[in-house]
């Protein structure tokens, strides 16, 4: 049998909380009446700003914390109540938390040790997966001599070396370097797509989510504000929230004029744009907010189509330049890709901003 | 399954830690609260009836007035002495940039009186400033200089433990950054000013901490004032003991040790409650790179070292005294070079010898691990009365070893738990007693262990027995020999509580030492003083040679012989 050999299970958490006594705020709760469906093979990354519960909620998931009401499944058993020791789980710690006196052959070997497998099972084990993830030849080297990355592949490797059921990530990436960071990423993605394993992945980095993830709940206050996947949470957010916390976003007041099926008129900066797609249940008069990412708005040296508006500010990144138009009072943010110096924008230049309308997208207020 | 999980108890959720939580109260009840209730039951209570008339005839008692008094003011004046000394040997050695084997040289000077008997310092004093002493009658030709009293007792005590201060203040001094004195310095402030306005303020809480301590020890001590303090002198340990021994006088012996309890109690809680996180640097944090102070002028550092210095050879020279006389025929009358007095320890001392070491060596690893157990528990696991537990685990050992010694006594002698006159008692004595030094190492040390590595374990199946043993106890093994070495040097050393206890059937060397001196026999009681110091310093560098074994990946500083002894 293969590392790879796996039966794919359903997480269900179902109205779980996490309520503390607050010395000075009384009752409060890390997560809040969470319920979320992992299907079977899926990475599903919980992501949230530092305080939205999505540590927690994984805590919970591998049993380290217990919630306070609701229920946890890991296929079709009721784990709620269950220690972490019992959930056959495999869980990747932001620190790592490799065994500082155990050679990462044993750190690996630990959790079949645990299970009383014979010697020469655990050798094949161990070392089958530490060829998978790239450390054949570290079996006998101890955690002080290994860099940050290496420790996170040992971290790795004896969390799926057992074979559990799922795989739990706290925000393993966060103590890399940059360019590492990238690299490990691309690697646990193909790791966990080859092992076909249910894995719940937790961090802050959007990028880093929607770089990894089948699909993404953004959390927020203890809630799950939307799950979807990553082109989705960035074109449809739900709310400005999740709008401005995956990339960046225009956000404008707009106003409802005429409602159809399909199609729906607003009123914007003054204009009048067909967009598709009303926010669910909205009629004509309601208020919206137009929101538009900034590589989706044409900016323009001139022309009749669009708004007048007057370059503030310039930042030249590249790939990209980005830049701040007053139109108005209002300020806009626009990205154009490619441009060469000769056509960059200057200070104080007059441009047409134009919003296409199949780029804008309205949220409901 | 269905039901959710909060409201499920320790029982249910960790038996196995539910059991030893369980066995670890019996334990405490029987060894620590139930003593102190026979005390306080003794000295209060008569036929049935609750009664403090014998407390009003103690405190009504003149002679026990003044040896209260004098408790305080002896270990007011250690206190104060002892922590000015240590804290001139802590500046001196992370200020004045002492090369390395002059800070050898004072350390293990400093060390000495850590590790010997209790007795050992007020020999050398003796020997030195008593009828015959080698400095008062050969050197100065005093005829019959009468060297008991409050000086001598003070200045024995004060070099008996000031080394605990120097070990408190060090880690404390060593972590102000010198570059806030630089940095004061460089605005414009004179050395003094500096000093004045930075490095005091700084280590305020280290010296109050050690200034705590030592007012403790002195409180405590009853080896040094029954040696110096004479007649006129009388303090409240040694006044306890010659109640009890003397006159055979359970009770006032009881509500003597009872009025030491008040200000040991009021130091306890002190350290407790009102020091603990009032200092303003982390003892443990890492010390980086560092640039060098420079805010002493070569003279000032020459005259700190020729302060320090002076003061270890002082030490040097008690010691040696004490060799010399364990290798003479009568120190003072006849100076031919002699083995009997080593003779003597080695054909009539070795049933104390071998009772001592049968006793150290149960008494090593129970208390290393219960040290180890009770930090654990403390510092990992939640369970109903946890802080309880801890706060009765440093009982005895926040008590002078009197009251201690006294409470056994009296607790042990009859129905239901009859151990007079075995070992049990000596080794539960100095497990409850001395362990708590093994509790707080293990707690510091856990501090320092990221909780995330007990959970990897439990993510991976195992259950917390097996976390406790494959992953956390390699991990805090340097507090398991801490626990060891701090029992087995009291073990050898200790007397103010086991004095109480000893048997025809057990008895220890210190006791032995006791009797000798008593017995005018100093030849035989310097040798074996020269023999426990020399056992303990081997022990403790075997010690130190197996935590340097076990310790991986640089653990903390819990392996060295000083961190065994400080605090």
């Amino acid at each position: 049998m293969t590392v790879a050999a796996m039966q794919a299970v359903q997480i269900t958490l179902t109205g779980i909380s996490k309520g503390f006594e607050h010395g000075v705020k009384g009752q409060i709760f890390a997560v809040n009446d969470v319920s979320l469906t992992v299907v079977p093979g899926e990475l599903l990354t919980l992501l949230g700003p530092s305080g939205c519960g999505k540590t927690t909620t994984l805590r919970m998931i591998a049993g380290f914390e217990q919630p306070t009401s609701g229920s946890i499944h890991i296929g079709d058993r009721n784990v709620t109540g269950l220690r972490a020791n019992e959930r056959n789980i495999g869980f990747v710690f932001q620190n790592y938390a490799i065994f500082p006196h155990l050679s990462v052959f044993e750190n690996v070997a630990y959790g079949l040790r645990v299970q009383n497998k014979q010697d020469d099972e655990i050798k094949r084990a161990v070392q089958e997966v530490l060829e998978l993830v790239g450390l054949g030849g570290y079996a006998q080297q101890q955690p002080h001599q290994l860099s940050g990355g290496e420790q996170q592949r040992v971290a790795l490797a004896r969390a799926i070396v057992f074979k559990p059921r799922i795989l739990l990530f706290d925000e393993p990436l966060s103590n890399l370097d940059a360019k590492l960071r990238v690299q490990m990423r691309s690697e646990i993605q193909q790791l966990q797509k080859r092992l076909g394993i249910t894995t719940v992945y937790v961090t802050h980095d959007q990028e880093e989510a929607m770089a990894i993830s089948d699909r993404i709940a953004v959390m927020s206050g203890g809630k799950i504000v939307q799950i979807d996947v990553a082109e989705d949470l960035y074109d449809h957010p739900h709310n400005e929230f999740v709008a401005r916390f995956i990339g960046r976003a225009n956000l404008l007041d707009g106003k409802l004029i005429g409602v159809e099926a399909e199609k729906v008129a607003v009123d914007v900066l003054g204009q009048t744009v067909i967009v598709s797609g009303a926010p669910q249940g909205s009629k004509a008069g309601d208020a919206v907010r137009v929101m538009i990412r900034p590589e989706r708005i044409s900016v323009a040296r001139e022309g009749s189509q669009g708004m007048a508006g007057k370059v503030v500010t310039r930042t030249f990144l590249g790939e990209k330049t980005e830049y701040h138009v007053a139109v108005g009072e209002h300020s806009i943010q626009a990205t154009v890709f490619g441009q060469s110096r000769a056509s960059a924008f200057a200070l104080g230049d007059a441009v047409q901003v134009i919003f296409p309308a199949e780029n804008i997208h309205l949220i409901r207020i | 399954m269905s039901v959710t999980a909060p409201s499920r108890s320790l029982l249910r959720r960790d038996p196995l830690i539910a059991g030893i939580v369980l066995v670890l109260w019996v334990l405490l009840g029987i060894f620590v609260l139930y003593p102190l209730a026979c005390l306080f039951a003794r000295a209060f209570v008569d036929g049935g009836v609750v009664t403090f008339q014998p407390l009003v005839d103690i405190v009504n008692n003149a002679n026990h007035r003044r040896a209260f008094g004098n408790s305080l003011v002896l270990a007011l004046a250690v206190g104060i002495g002892g922590t000015a000394l240590g804290f001139l040997f802590a500046f001196a050695a992370v200020r004045a940039g002492l090369s390395k084997r002059v800070m050898g040289f004072i350390d293990t000077a400093t060390l000495l009186p850590l590790i010997s008997p209790p007795f050992t310092i007020s020999v050398a004093i003796l020997f030195s400033f008593g009828a015959r002493g080698l400095i008062t009658y050969d050197l100065l030709g005093i005829k019959g200089y009468a060297v008991y009293g409050f000086l001598s007792t003070a200045g024995a005590e004060i070099i008996t433990y000031f080394p605990i201060a120097y070990l408190t203040l060090r880690p404390i001094l060593a972590s102000i950054d010198p570059n806030i004195e630089n940095a004061a310095f460089s605005m414009g402030a004179s050395r003094w000013c500096v000093f004045r306005t930075m490095t005091m303020p700084l280590s305020i809480p280290g010296v109050a901490n050690a200034f705590l301590l030592l007012f403790a020890c002195s409180l405590a001590d009853f080896a040094t004032p029954l040696i110096l303090a004479g007649n006129d002198f009388p303090v409240l340990p040694t006044e306890a003991f010659l109640q009890i021994t003397g006159q055979f006088d359970l009770r006032g012996g009881a509500l003597l040790s009872i009025m030491l309890l008040v200000p040991a109690a009021i130091v306890f809680f002190l350290q407790r409650y009102w020091l603990a996180g009032r200092s303003y640097v982390t003892v443990t944090g890492k010390a980086g790179s560092r640039s060098r102070a420079e805010i002493l002028t070569p003279a000032m550092r020459y005259s700190l070292f020729a302060l320090c210095g002076a003061v270890a050879l002082l030490v040097v020279y008690f010691y040696a005294l004490l060799l010399f006389a364990s290798l003479v025929t009568a120190f003072g009358a006849n100076h031919a070079f002699t083995l009997k007095h080593y003779h003597v320890i080695f054909t009539e001392g070795i049933p104390a010898i071998r009772d001592t070491l049968i006793i150290a060596a149960i008494g090593m690893p129970l208390g290393g691990l219960y040290g180890v157990l009770v930090g654990y528990l403390v510092s990992r696991k939640t369970f109903f009365g946890r802080q309880a537990l801890e706060l009765v685990s440093m009982i005895n050992y926040a008590l002078p070893g009197t009251i201690v010694g006294i409470a056994y006594l009296l607790a042990f002698n009859d129905k239901p738990v009859e151990l007079t006159g075995t070992a049990t008692i000596i080794i539960a004595c100095y497990i409850f007693r001395y362990s708590p030094t093994g509790i707080r190492a293990t707690i510091a040390l856990l501090h320092q262990i990221d909780k995330s590595l007990e959970e990897a374990s439990e993510s991976l199946g195992a259950t917390s027995f097996t976390t406790f043993r494959r992953i956390t106890l390699p991990l805090i093994m340097p507090a398991f020999f801490t626990g060891l070495g701090v029992v087995f040097i009291r073990s050898m050393t200790a007397i103010s509580a086991t004095i109480f206890l000893i048997s025809i059937n057990w008895t220890l060397v210190t006791v032995r030492i006791l009797e000798n001196m008593t017995e005018l026999s100093l030849g035989p009681a310097a040798a074996f003083s020269v023999f426990v110091v020399v056992i303990v310093y081997f022990v403790l560098w075997l010690i130190g040679r197996m935590l340097a074994r076990v310790r991986s990946g640089g653990a903390g500083d819990g392996g060295r012989v000083e961190s065994i002894l400080g605090g």
